[in-house]
């Protein structure tokens, strides 16, 4: 159950950094006239379309992260303990951290991203991005790490 | 979709006061309720494995949920404040504290997480 829930939320995670990427970067580095390299098509996606699915996906990823932070307390983090990874957990932590605090601003953010776009929202809608981006990076990483910390099979 | 103005000034101050709810939740230990996952117990407030009851000395207790509720229902209340404000009024705040706080919300979790790093 938990290994399931634990591919679930991965691949959630996935479609989430993939959407809040393009975002952030069709937002910060919006494409000009030529888009023939993939970076330019990259980034010439209409960003606000991607708003719903991002929170959408941010919940749902969360929630899941919830219910296998739950095994994580039990069955996980004690070994870990035991090995002394310290730093791992630590870096766990903040991942729970960013995550709720991210939490927290999904409705402004939705807000931001509503159309007609404001203008006076622009900046503000771009830090905003932004910070949600940093947030869902840097927890697929740390997840990441966590996920294989003590090898596959062990 | 469209949002009324009033749901605009409610989302945004209830972001900004969420992320200030998270981290005195965090710094004071203000969890609403702990959760003792290999028990399958939720007790309202913080309670330390220790101080809860003898027989759950050493059992594993976990506080984020209980310290993001914290701040949600907490959030809510500066939240619905903000949406009975005058629309002149809400014009004059700074947007950008919409993201300012919740980055310094972030660099002080880092700090009040450093104790793991130093061990």
């Amino acid at each position: 159950m938990a290994t399931t829930l634990v591919i679930i939320h991965g691949l959630v995670a996935v479609a989430l950094l993939g959407a809040i990427t393009h975002q952030t970067l069709a937002t910060w580095a919006p494409a000009g006239p030529r888009q023939g390299s993939f970076y330019g098509r990259f980034r010439s996606v209409p960003s606000a379309s991607f708003a719903n699915a991002i929170v959408l996906l941010y919940a749902v990823s969360t929630l899941l992260g919830a219910v296998v932070y739950l095994y994580f307390r039990v069955d996980i983090r004690p070994e870990l303990e035991r090995d002394g990874h310290w730093q791992a957990l630590g870096f766990f932590d903040l991942k729970e951290h960013f995550n709720s605090i991210g939490l927290g601003l999904l409705p402004a953010y939705w807000v931001c991203w509503q159309r007609p776009l404001a203008d006076e929202l622009g900046r503000t809608r771009a830090a905003l991005t932004a910070v949600i981006a940093f947030i869902v990076w840097s927890s697929y990483l740390i997840g990441h790490v966590m996920n294989n910390i003590m090898g596959f099979g062990s | 979709m469209t949002f009324s103005p009033s749901f605009r000034r409610f989302a945004f101050a209830y972001g900004t006061a969420f992320a200030v709810f998270y981290v005195v939740a965090l710094s004071r230990d203000l969890a609403l309720f702990t959760v003792f996952p290999s028990l399958g117990v939720v007790l309202l407030g913080t309670q330390h494995a220790q101080d809860a009851a003898p027989s759950m000395g050493g059992v594993p207790a976990m506080y984020w949920y209980g310290w993001t509720a914290t701040a949600a229902i907490g959030a809510l209340i500066p939240g619905f404040i903000a949406m009975f404000f005058p629309e002149q009024w809400t014009r004059r705040i700074w947007l950008g504290w919409l993201w300012v706080v919740p980055v310094f919300a972030m660099v002080a979790c880092v700090y009040l997480t450093m104790p793991w790093f130093r061990l």
